[in-house]
């Protein structure tokens, strides 16, 4: 029956293919003819094509690029395996019959949904070395304070610890519907062998959810990637270049010194980053499909 | 022996939770705590945790910026977007769920893609475009770029609510006359309303939260509420009893709203990759 009408496909799928081929396609190839040329809009419009230059100054010359890629995967690394853990336990410990789970699962995923510039405030708020409340608990039990963002080496790790509580709740509520989704024969089986609570998670709820984990972390991969908000909020990638992730990097050197070639180039090599790790997802959830 | 160290185990775990909940809900608490001092209260230090709370904030930020303009434009782009997204979306994604041809999964998992992409690759050259078509500070500008992340998760997670209507009715639909679009509009549309309000939902709270093509693409007139609050941050310092309570006002719908699709929550996040 479906069959039959041959137009009938490309009448429901042609709007949105139009769409995004415009919005999306179309700006993307622009941008690649861009970035061969040394484009600077405060320059007016003069520009000359340069092949590979800006490709060249950012892998040869451009002493802040590894940098800021060293700061990018600091970031991700961290955050994900951060938010994993503490995920996969939150969502252990969640793991239980109860009533109420969807006002808690509301509460739960708060600072996930809510605006992320939001959650740059309030973590700006509770870092404020005047008056934040981070650095009053510290004193209250005997420690220095700290002056969280403004100092280079704590900058990233309070980020990082931002970030961490942005996401991990997504984390865990992933984790959380995986583990609610797993066949219960197998660890009635466990139980009957008598394994321990440690072998059951080793040997059988850990494979199992396998699956899930893998999923999320490749998720929370690529979107760590792409983290602006709560660095233009929390420290605009400073002090110095410590917390100038590749995205916010990108951004400074297209709407900041409006060079708009080199920045053109800057976000291929990020998109490129972030493609090899999105092949790496379809290809596991893919394979989950055809399952 | 065994039932008492189950106990300490129960415990333990509701310790835990109490835990994870204190941290979870402590930070957005600071904020309200915030935004209901004078700013004198809000600047002293250590912080003063017994006050005589106000709302005076809530007022002033209607009055010192054009903070309900900003929340006008939130909306008017939330809702046209997310109406774009779902009109647009919801045919794609019955083409995908419903008709087998050539391609019909790599196209699948190109309009997938396309939701990976980094917003900030997307913003260089839709900022130039948006220049060169005189659209900067405009609603279309900003509802147009909002497309480029809406339709692709309208698309997937749509495609998700079709697949789980049962195909037969609908063709028995046809086998009685009906045109494939008749059969879409009168039959599937109403079974998956649900899955329409949910996923529209999302497009919301994505267009809501957006900040990087709101930041480049707006100047005074069309600007967002998340671009606004960073208004709040000035050389001369943070207005922080006034930020917070502009904060709250960001965060409020969107609570709201998240209780609302909390059943679709883990499939929404994931784009139902996870079922």
């Amino acid at each position: 029956m479906f069959k039959k009408k041959k137009w009938a496909p490309f009448f429901f799928i042609a709007p949105a293919v139009i769409i995004l081929l415009l919005l999306v396609i179309f700006p993307l190839v622009y941008s690649l003819g861009v970035s061969f040329t040394n484009w600077n809009i405060v320059r007016g419009g003069k520009w000359k094509f340069v092949g590979l230059g800006n490709y060249a100054y950012i892998f040869l010359k451009d002493p802040y690029f590894r940098t800021s890629l060293k700061v990018t995967l600091i970031y991700v690394i961290s955050v994900v395996a951060l938010e994993t853990i503490l995920g996969l336990i939150v969502a252990m410990l969640l793991n239980r019959p109860m009533r109420k789970i969807g006002l808690l699962r509301t509460a739960l995923v708060l600072p996930t949904t809510m605006t992320p510039v939001v959650v740059g405030i309030i973590w700006r708020l509770l870092y404020n070395p005047e008056l934040g409340t981070l650095n009053y608990f510290l004193e209250l039990f005997g420690f220095q304070p700290l002056n969280w963002l403004g100092d280079p080496s704590t900058a990233l790790p309070s980020v990082i610890v931002a970030d961490v509580w942005e996401w991990t709740p997504f984390m865990a509520l992933i984790l959380l519907a995986g583990l609610q989704s797993l066949p219960h024969d197998p660890f009635e089986a466990a139980l009957v062998d008598g394994a321990s609570s440690f072998q059951i998670f080793r040997y059988v709820t850990f494979p199992l959810l396998l699956p899930t984990l893998i999923v999320a972390v490749l998720l929370r991969t690529m979107d760590a990637f792409k983290t602006f908000d709560l660095i233009f909020v929390l420290t605009k990638g400073g002090p110095g270049m410590s917390t100038e992730v590749l995205s916010y990097y990108t951004y400074r050197y297209g709407f900041k010194f409006f060079h708009i070639g080199r920045a053109s180039a800057y976000s291929y090599v990020l998109l490129i980053i972030v493609i090899a790790i999105t092949q790496l997802l379809l290809r596991f959830i893919r394979e989950g499909e055809e399952r | 022996m065994i039932a008492g160290r189950k106990r300490v185990l129960d415990v333990l775990v509701w310790v835990g939770i109490g835990i994870v909940f204190l941290v979870v809900l402590f930070p957005p608490f600071m904020l309200f705590l915030t935004s209901i001092k004078t700013n004198v209260d809000a600047l002293k230090y250590p912080p003063v945790w017994i006050f005589r709370p106000v709302a005076s904030n809530y007022r002033e930020i209607f009055r010192l910026i054009p903070f309900g303009h900003y929340l006008f434009n939130s909306l008017i782009v939330a809702l046209v977007s997310t109406f774009i997204a779902l009109s647009v979306g919801s045919l794609a994604a019955y083409g995908l769920a419903r008709f087998r041809f050539k391609r019909s999964k790599d196209l699948s998992f190109w309009i997938l893609s396309i939701r990976m992409t980094p917003p900030v690759a997307a913003a260089i050259p839709i900022f130039i475009i948006m220049r060169t078509l005189h659209l900067l500070d405009t609603y279309l500008a900003l509802i147009l770029a909002y497309c480029t992340f809406n339709i692709p998760f309208s698309v997937w997670l749509l495609r998700g609510f079709f697949q789980e209507i049962p195909r037969e009715i609908e063709e028995s639909a046809m086998v009685d006359g009906c045109s494939p679009f008749a059969a879409f509009w009168k039959i599937s549309i109403p079974l998956i309303a649900p899955g329409i309000a949910a996923t529209g939902i999302f497009t919301f709270i994505f267009s809501w939260n957006e900040f990087l093509f709101a930041l480049i693409l707006t100047g005074s007139r069309a600007q967002t509420v998340p671009v606004a609050l960073t208004g709040f941050i000035r050389e001369t310092g943070i207005m922080w009893s006034h930020m917070a309570a502009a904060g709250v006002l960001a965060m409020v719908p969107m609570v709201v709203f998240t209780a609302l699709v909390q059943k679709n929550l883990v499939k929404g996040l994931t784009m139902g990759a996870i079922k």
